[in-house]
């Protein structure tokens, strides 16, 4: 009796040690040439000489081990959009923020523990590689799912351009795109190919993850003649919120549960439509709804389409199933989004007047080498946008949208609670925020839509030490400036992150210093720190005020030459005047 | 303060005007002193000579202005796609009319001998024909002043066309009946025997204000040929976005725009001086190259009237020398 109870606990506790399973990936990134969208081949970023990039399946509690082998000829690295990086913060990926960025022909593994489940997704966050097609979804299981469903497909989303991401980001920042113009795409796609078909089987229940990796585009996704459940929403699962369509904006990811029909008589068609308003302008070649097919049978007909009504769609109605009460702020932060033409009269995106532009260390590893002083902004960089946290915080960010456009704003290594909305702009010296959300249990995610002239305020713990990117996911946004850097806890990040000696080798091989402030020095000596474009002066400068003595000058010597010239008229006039007394006097006399 | 009154307009009204007025006025004297022993000729002689004002002025009016609106509706609809060239264009035509206009105001300074020699000219032929009863004499004093001042009416209507092109349509009304009365008030004037200085004075600030007016168009027409170009760089409407072409940008304020609504006072000193709140080295240099040429102008005419003098003073040796031999022969 004992010994059965005894090697059933054996096996149990077998099990579960086999659960947890390091997940490896060999990543050869390579250029592949492609056509991905049956209007143009080009030359896209792909994964083992493979377009589209495979997605990463892992569960809940496994180790993530990606081994990047660079063989583009560019530097680049890899981000797991809304991976928590707990105590593992040099391995979030973006490039001068938390790592060098991998130098052509060299290897960098990731090894990211998993200690979150839902839907997610990884990409390039060097430039603007991910546009190019460095992008997969990144799909965490857990072995006891909050919703039963029988199977899944995953949905990924995304714009499509034809050119090549950095010819377009030398238009887009020119001084010949004053009005910050974001280039158009020129199609889209489900997970980077054409004519997706998803087989439903009658009576299934089918979850859906749907995941937006655009640049720019925000899709609004509907089924014909089927009902959706929203269940999970960037990772965290949610109570069932029945909807017709919901909005998805770049970097966001939802699940979906969806019953299957009973019959097999007819095939319906996936929408997912493309906001127009993102765009610039909409040439009328441009496909704004693209189209998968729920097949029921191959040989059924496609159900008549229906006509497309996007409904309006609040995330902050969202209920977590896993409560987390909000805390009272021990910080508030007031971010104003706006874009403007800066002094080098390029287009450029500011948080609070100031643009992103990366410094010369990685921010993690000046926070990792600077000692006390780590907790000082200004090691950092002015233009790094440096935000310190205390650990343990509860820290609240009030984003306010300047701007007429729509922007999605992401914050590394967190979920935030999505605790208020308000129209215009919020200015801490005026007073309390006005527009807190009355609920115990707030949604969260890890990117949020701030629609145009509006502000949401958002909260987290900040009990991840880490250097965190906050910005906005409109790729050509990020590339403008619209970042600011969260150094969260500096005064632990020693004690919790150790940085593989490996990284800073691939540092030295790009002459990247890997040490000190944001200028590489010692100390707060900050001369030759990155500086980014100021806003103009919009006043008179040295050259202005000559220019205006020159003019004034001219006007003057214009305007004496005249009076110099009637002179001679005016004294004949006055001579002639005098003639004509002294001429009436005589006749007079 | 510029957007309801055009100063240019102003003194284009006024300077027509006051030509006008003074016609008038030598003609009224010189009945008042011909005419001495007729009362009733001499009331009728004023009549034709006012109602000759009248239909000319009338005349001119409507065709200058028929001109003007058609001119104006069918080409600001044509032009509207290449917008600040056809700006650039006609702030260009305006600046030359009035550059001319003040030049010429400045050399006929003596517009009451001037028109008095003309009119004395046709005076003698009527005199001398006895004309006063001869039929198309009877009109004479009718038919000159109509056709003078219709005359200098369609003159003022085609610089005021060429002037209201980069005009706003409600600036122009109050500028020109302001600048009307003004001449016809100094008409008055001079025919009550105002001074000559004061008047020359007048003239003479009238042209510092239009060369000052023509100077602000010059660079107003750099600026706008300028902004076309960066237009279709950047492909869309520019300006109305703040954009400028930041090569060769001189200044550029977040303050002083003459397009703002809300500040009248810059679009006023853009229309008197040219101001804008954006200037590059086009408009600076061309703003200084045209009062150099101005000056230039100025030179030329004082050189060619000093050696007209000569040749005047040379030949009058010569006339001296024949009056005094006639006056011998009388002797």
């Amino acid at each position: 009796m004992l010994a059965s109870i005894k090697s059933l606990a054996l096996v149990a506790l077998a099990s579960t040690v086999a659960q947890a399973a390091v997940v490896t990936y060999d990543w050869n990134i390579t250029y592949v040439n492609t056509n991905a969208d049956g209007l143009f081949e080009r030359r896209v970023i792909g994964v083992n000489g493979q377009f589209p990039p495979p997605a990463i399946n892992v569960t809940l509690n496994d180790t993530l081990v990606i081994n990047v082998i660079n063989n583009l000829d560019q530097p680049t690295s890899l981000h797991s959009h809304g991976l928590f990086q707990t105590g593992n913060a040099q391995f979030d990926g973006p490039s001068m923020v938390t790592q060098c960025p991998i130098p052509p022909g060299a290897n960098f593994t990731y090894t990211i523990p998993i200690e979150q489940h839902g839907t997610y997704w990884i990409h390039g966050h060097f430039g603007g590689q991910y546009v190019d097609g460095l992008r997969a979804p990144l799909i965490i299981h857990n072995l006891n799912e909050t919703y039963k469903y029988d199977e899944e497909y995953t949905i990924a989303l995304a714009d499509w351009y034809h050119q090549e991401h950095s010819v377009m980001l030398e238009q887009y920042l020119s001084i010949f795109n004053p009005s910050g113009a974001e280039p158009v795409p020129e199609s889209a796609l489900i997970n980077q190919m054409l004519d997706q078909k998803f087989n439903f089987v009658p009576g299934k229940t089918y979850r859906l993850r749907i995941i937006n990796m655009s640049a720019l585009a925000m899709f609004h996704f509907h089924i014909d003649g089927h009902e959706i459940e929203i269940i999970e929403v960037d990772g965290i699962d949610v109570e069932r919120q029945k909807v017709s369509s919901f909005p998805i904006t770049a970097a966001q990811r939802y699940s979906v549960l969806v019953t299957a029909k009973a019959d097999t008589s007819m095939n319906y068609i996936i929408h997912a439509d493309m906001d127009p308003a993102m765009f610039d302008v909409v040439p009328d070649e441009l496909v704004l709804n693209i189209t998968g097919t729920i097949v029921y049978n191959e040989a059924s007909p496609l159900a008549p389409e229906e006509l497309s009504q996007w409904e309006p769609f609040n995330d902050a109605e969202l209920v977590p199933v896993v409560p987390l009460a909000t805390q009272a702020p021990d910080q508030v932060f007031a971010l104003t989004a706006a874009f403007s033409v800066l002094n080098d009269y390029s287009n450029k995106a500011t948080f609070n007047d100031i643009t992103y532009v990366m410094p010369k260390v990685p921010s993690l590893y000046t926070a990792l080498s600077t000692g006390n002083l780590s907790s000082n902004p200004e090691v950092y960089g002015k233009y790094a946008h440096p935000m310190v946290l205390k650990h343990n915080d509860w820290v609240e960010i009030v984003i306010n949208n300047d701007d007429p456009g729509n922007h999605p704003f992401h914050l590394h290594g967190h979920v935030f609670q999505i605790v208020g909305r308000g129209e215009g702009k919020y200015d801490p010296s005026s007073g309390p925020y006005p527009g807190y959300l009355n609920t115990t249990n707030p949604s969260r995610r890890d990117t949020v839509l701030v629609p145009s002239e509006e502000n949401v305020a958002i909260r987290f713990q900040a009990n991840n030490p880490g250097v965190w990117l906050f910005h906005c996911h409109i790729e050509w946004h990020l590339q403008a400036g619209l970042a600011t850097t969260i150094i969260e806890a500096p005064e632990i990040m020693p004690s919790v992150l150790k940085v593989d000696p490996t990284h800073y080798e691939h540092c030295k091989a790009l002459g990247i210093p890997f040490s000190g402030n944001a200028a590489g020095k010692e100390g707060l000596d900050l001369a030759g720190a990155n500086l980014g474009p100021d806003p103009l002066p919009g006043t008179f400068t040295g050259k202005g005020i000559v220019a205006l003595v020159f003019t004034i000058i001219a006007a003057l010597l214009g305007l004496g030459t005249v009076i110099w010239y009637a002179r001679e008229d005016d004294a004949q006039i006055a001579s002639q005047i005098a003639q004509a007394k002294i001429a009436q006097e005589e006749e007079t006399h | 303060m510029g957007s309801v009154f055009s100063a240019p307009i102003f003194f284009i009204m006024f300077r027509e005007t006051t030509e006008a007025a003074i016609i008038v006025s030598v003609l009224l004297s010189f009945i008042s002193q011909v005419i001495v022993d007729d009362p009733a000729l001499y009331r009728r002689l004023r009549w034709h000579v006012w109602i000759g004002v009248a239909i000319g002025l009338i005349i001119s009016l409507i065709i200058g202005g028929a001109f003007i609106a058609i001119w104006n509706t069918v080409a600001k609809n044509v032009f509207q796609t290449s917008e600040e060239l056809w700006e650039g264009s006609f702030a260009l035509i305006a600046c030359i009319m009035i550059t001319i206009m003040a030049l010429a105001m400045l050399k006929s300074q003596d517009m009451q001998e001037k028109w008095r020699g003309k009119l004395s000219a046709q005076m003698d032929n009527i005199d001398t024909n006895q004309s006063m009863t001869n039929r198309s004499g009877k009109y004479a004093l009718l038919i000159l002043p109509m056709i003078t001042v219709l005359r200098e009416g369609l003159e003022a209507m085609i610089f005021v066309g060429g002037v209201t092109f980069e005009t706003e349509a409600k600036s122009i009304p109050l500028a020109a009946i302001t600048g009307l009365l003004a001449g016809a008030l100094v008409g008055f004037l001079i025919y009550r025997g105002g001074s000559r200085l004061t008047l020359h004075r007048f003239f003479v600030a009238s042209t510092c204000f239009l060369l000052l007016i023509a100077a602000g168009l010059f660079a107003k027409a750099i600026q706008a040929y300028e902004m076309d170009k960066w237009n279709k760089i950047v492909g869309g409407d520019a300006d109305d976005a703040g954009s400028y072409d930041p090569r060769g940008n001189v200044w550029a304020l977040s303050w002083g725009n003459p397009n703002d609504p809300n500040a009248g006072g810059y679009a006023f000193l853009n229309s008197i001086l040219g101001w804008s709140n954006i200037a590059s080295v086009g408009t600076i240099t061309g703003y200084c190259v045209y009062w150099l040429g101005v000056i230039g102008a100025i030179l030329f005419l004082k050189f060619k009237g000093k050696r007209a003098a000569a040749a005047r003073r040379a030949e009058e040796p010569s006339a001296a020398y024949a009056q005094e031999k006639v006056a011998e022969k009388e002797i």
